[in-house]
């Protein structure tokens, strides 16, 4: 069906071939009507020949009969009646038409025609009538009867009375009327061709005219297409490329454009000087010999970029119009940029550069295929930084990206080339180590721990920081999900065991992993239950020995685990939300607490309950409306009261941060006491403490714990107390193990202390026993 | 419909062009025009085969001939004075000799054809005056015709 259609003949179909149509058509008619003409005027004028040459005939024989007449009257030998008869028959003749006879043999027979026009057959009528009136005077004066009575038929008033004057008047009358008729015919044959060169001029002009119009109507429609395609070309952003023997011939304006060049620089060879080396010899390819149909190349443009293009090749070497190969080029740089991109974004992390897990998890696959055959060893370790998530809340998201850029900078430069370093989301990163065994594993693990040794300078700030890494060594039969699986466990291990250290997979591993998913149901039932209770440390007043207050420490007593520490799940309850209800059950009690304490009159003067707050329960808000529903509602002085909040709080940046200090301020206001725990471990700067309220810095215990060897920890603590006494605070040291610890912070300058030196976690009942006691019980209790 | 008009544009063009052509032929015919003088009083004269018809006689004065051929042979017409009863004739004894009139005012007006016609101004002394047709045989065959300027 389309074949067919493709093959139809349509001569009109486009305005241009309309217009040649009618040209054509013109032309056709214009000479079929001229031809036509000219061959009747000739035909015409024949026969006007032949009718001229028989009329001007009559006139000799009518002189020739007048003497043929006189002789014959004389006696002497003529023929009057034949030469009579031979006028009659030419005057008929040349009327009507027919054979005019041929006259001594001199001329043929002719045939002529009727004679046409009025004048001409008036006066070949009038001819006629005088070669009657010749004839009938010549017999009459053959006959010798009288001349003059010879009736005249045609007007003619003869006066004369010799007869042969009136024979001669008569012979010239019809001479000179027979050669007027002639004449006459003859004009009108002038006229009639006269008036055919006159059509055909009209004709020849008109048609030229005509001819010159719908040239010039085919003109203006091939220059409407040319014009029309020429813009489409110009204003194309294709670029169109045409290559003859000789080389590029054409190139459209885009693609001068395009290569901030004139399009006369390209002709010949010059293109080519444009074209990527590694691209040349394909492009040849393509426009010598018109394949293959679609050709990829790049180009060079005046400012040294690279444009990618993709091109149509349209062999029309065949074409009598164009000769060549055309080339339809469209810039594709962008495309291939973009899919380049895309492959890039596809198996990479966006924000480090390193490999993504989709990555990570292909090598991994790789490896393992070929370890199978090859029998090599492969190792993965999986890296989680310990404690990113504080610097994400307190410093920022911009903070937290900046901080993954440096440590995976610091993670490529220790891993081997041949390695394959990945993140896989948030802070946790990965380390394909192929044909390395377990200690090999081992010292990659050390010398990641190693790089993170330096503290990281972000925001004006200098962090430390730690990571806990997994290790797993591949097995046989093992896939990639069973590797990074273990590997998370074995990670998982080692942020237990203390982070900042590395593990390696053992299989008793997934058992403890599945305790610690039984315990935050355990925790939520253990809260329904009960099964939590306070324990009150201590803080006693380094000069006076006197117990000025005491921490509220939560513990739960599991059924199945027996009495749990806090640091065993606290930070389960963190990650579940538990420790809002958590937070709430410790406000409570710890209220309940000092009212029973006060109702039994134990509590010393300036004695504070310290009660810590999870940094989430600052951050999640409402903690002032929480705190002072839970004083008014054990009638507890604020006073009494004291929160402990870590750094986080302290430096939380954003509305939440805002919210989270305008809290605590009122809480202070109130008569709160406020204390920064681990005051040291964080982020927390000078300007950050005098913006905030507060009244006590407790020193963390990882510094007090070298205080009296370690010179660092020593002048960290130093520093530490005269900040907080320069703020007008007190400061607290935690950990008090020793008297030399004891004796080495009061030396310092810390105020308070608490610790096991002085006394451990005790119930309340045991804490007021203490307090009603003296400072010898203290001294019992410490030893 | 669109296509159409512009064929009939086309066409229009093409015609328009002949019919102008056909104008400019025909108007360098029609911008022959007769000449003659406008003055005098007219007199009718009408020549056809064989005999003149024209007035007796006229007033003397500038008058003007009104000459017309109704055929249907071609005719001329000659004015001239008569002396006599006859013009002079040719050896031939069939035409005027022409040569021997008299040389006074002569109007010739020669190779009328059937239809054709003009006007001549003459202004003819007193006097008795032939109007002819001088073509062989013609004279005498009829075509004379005597007017009489007084």
């Amino acid at each position: 069906m389309r074949l067919q259609r493709s093959v139809t003949f349509r001569p009109l179909e486009t305005r241009g071939r309309r217009v040649i149509g009618a040209i054509l058509v013109t032309f056709a008619l214009v000479s079929a009507l001229s031809i036509t003409l000219s061959l009747r005027a000739i035909g015409r004028s024949r026969h006007q020949a032949a009718v001229v040459q028989v009329a001007a005939r009559q006139r000799t024989l009518a002189e020739r009969y007048v003497n043929e007449v006189l002789l014959a009257h004389g006696g002497r030998r003529a023929d009057p009646a034949t030469t009579a008869r031979l006028l009659a028959q030419s005057a008929d003749v040349l009327l009507d038409g027919g054979e005019a006879p041929a006259v001594n043999g001199d001329d043929d027979e002719t045939t002529l025609p009727p004679t046409s026009g009025e004048t001409a057959r008036l006066q070949l009528q009038q001819a006629r009538r005088l070669v009657h009136d010749l004839t009938a005077a010549g017999s009459a004066y053959l006959g010798h009867r009288p001349v003059a009575s010879v009736p005249l038929t045609a007007h003619e008033r003869i006066t004369a009375t010799d007869p042969v004057q009136r024979l001669r008047i008569l012979a010239a009358v019809t001479s000179n009327v027979s050669l007027d008729a002639a004449r006459t015919i003859a004009t009108r044959a002038d006229r009639n061709v006269g008036r055919v060169v006159t059509i055909q001029i009209v004709l020849g002009v008109a048609g030229l005219f005509a001819s010159l119009l719908l040239s010039l109507g085919l003109i203006a429609v091939t220059r409407r297409q040319t014009a029309h395609f020429r813009s489409l070309i110009t204003s194309s952003t294709d670029l169109v490329l045409v290559f003859g023997r000789e080389g590029c011939r054409y190139v459209s304006e885009s693609v001068g454009k395009m290569l901030g060049c004139p399009p006369s620089e390209m002709l010949g060879s010059g293109f080519e000087r444009f074209v990527a080396a590694d691209d040349l010899a394909g492009l040849r390819a393509a426009t010598e010999q018109g394949t293959p149909s679609r050709v990829l190349f790049r180009l060079r443009n005046r400012f040294d970029e690279w444009r990618n293009l993709e091109a149509n090749v349209t062999d029309l070497r065949g074409d009598r119009q164009v000769h060549g190969v055309v080339l339809n080029a469209r810039d594709v740089t962008e495309r291939v940029r973009l899919e380049e991109e895309l492959t890039r974004q596809a198996f990479h992390d966006g924000l480090t550069g390193l490999a993504n897990r989709a990555l990570f998890r292909d090598r991994l696959d790789h490896a393992l295929a070929q370890s199978a055959r090859s029998r090599d060893s492969l190792a993965v370790l999986l890296v989680d930084l310990d404690g990113f998530k504080q610097v994400n809340d307190s410093l920022g998201h911009d903070a937290g990206d900046q901080l993954l850029r440096d440590v995976a900078g610091r993670f490529a430069a220790v891993t081997r080339p041949g390695d394959t370093l990945a993140r896989l989301g948030g802070d946790e990163f990965a380390v394909l180590l192929e044909g390395a065994n377990e200690p090999m594993a081992k010292n990659i693990a050390r010398r990641l721990l190693t790089s993170l040794s330096a503290p990281v300078e972000i925001a004006d700030r200098s962090l430390r920081l730690s990571a806990s890494i997994g290790i797993v060594t591949g097995r046989v039969g093992a896939d990639s999900d069973d590797l990074i699986r273990d590997a998370d466990l074995a990670m998982y291990a080692a942020k237990e065991a203390g982070r900042g250290r590395f593990e390696v997979f053992r299989h008793e591993m997934a058992r403890e992993l599945g305790e610690l998913l039984g315990l935050e149901h355990e925790l939520r039932q253990g809260l329904e239950l009960g099964q939590f209770a306070l324990y009150y440390q201590p803080l006693v007043d380094l000069e006076s020995n006197a117990i000025v207050g005491a921490e509220a420490l939560v513990r739960w007593h599991s059924p199945t685990r027996g009495l749990v520490l806090a640091e065993r799940f606290i930070s389960v309850t963190e990650t579940t939300g538990l420790i809002m209800e958590l937070g709430a059950f410790v406000l409570r009690e710890a209220c309940r607490q000092i009212t029973a304490w006060q109702a039994a009159g134990t509590l010393p003067e300036g004695f504070v309950t310290w009660v810590n707050v999870s940094g989430r329960q600052v951050s999640a808000g409402g903690l002032d409306n929480l705190v002072e529903r839970e004083l008014s509602r054990a009638r507890v002085d604020p006073a009494l009261l004291g929160l402990e909040v870590t750094e986080t709080a302290v430096v939380m940046e954003g509305a939440a941060g805002d919210r989270a200090r305008r809290e605590l301020r009122s809480l202070y206001e109130l008569g709160v006491h406020i204390a920064v725990d681990d005051f040291g471990t964080g982020f927390s700067s000078l300007g950050h403490l005098r913006q905030f309220p507060v009244d006590v810095l407790k020193i963390d215990r990882s510094f007090v714990q070298g205080v009296e060897h370690d010179p660092k920890d020593a002048a960290i603590t130093a520093n530490l107390t005269s900040l907080a006494h320069a703020l007008g605070l007190v400061a607290l040291a935690e950990g008090i193990e020793s008297q030399s610890q004891r004796a080495a912070v009061q030396e310092l300058g810390c105020d308070h202390a608490q610790g096991y030196l002085f006394a451990h976690a005790m119930t309340g009942v045991e804490l007021a026993r203490l307090l009603a006691g003296d400072d010898a019980g203290l001294e019992a209790a410490s030893a | 419909m669109r296509r159409l008009s512009r064929r009939l544009r086309y066409l229009s063009c093409a015609l328009l062009a002949a019919a102008l052509t056909g104008l400019v032929t025909v108007g360098v015919g029609w911008s022959r025009t007769e000449a003659g003088t406008r003055t005098g009083k007219v007199i009718s004269v009408t020549e056809r085969d064989f005999r003149i018809k024209a007035p007796a006689s006229i007033p003397t004065g500038r008058v003007r001939l009104r000459i017309r051929n109704l055929g249907p042979d071609t005719h001329e017409l000659i004015v001239a004075r008569l002396r006599g009863r006859q013009l002079p004739l040719r050896a031939d004894g069939l035409t005027v000799d022409e040569e021997a009139l008299e040389p006074l005012h002569p109007v010739v007006v020669e190779g009328m054809e059937r239809g054709k016609g003009t006007e001549v101004s003459v202004d003819l002394p007193p006097g008795r005056y032939e109007l002819f047709c001088n073509m062989a045989g013609h004279y005498l065959s009829g075509m004379h015709r005597t007017l009489v300027v007084r």
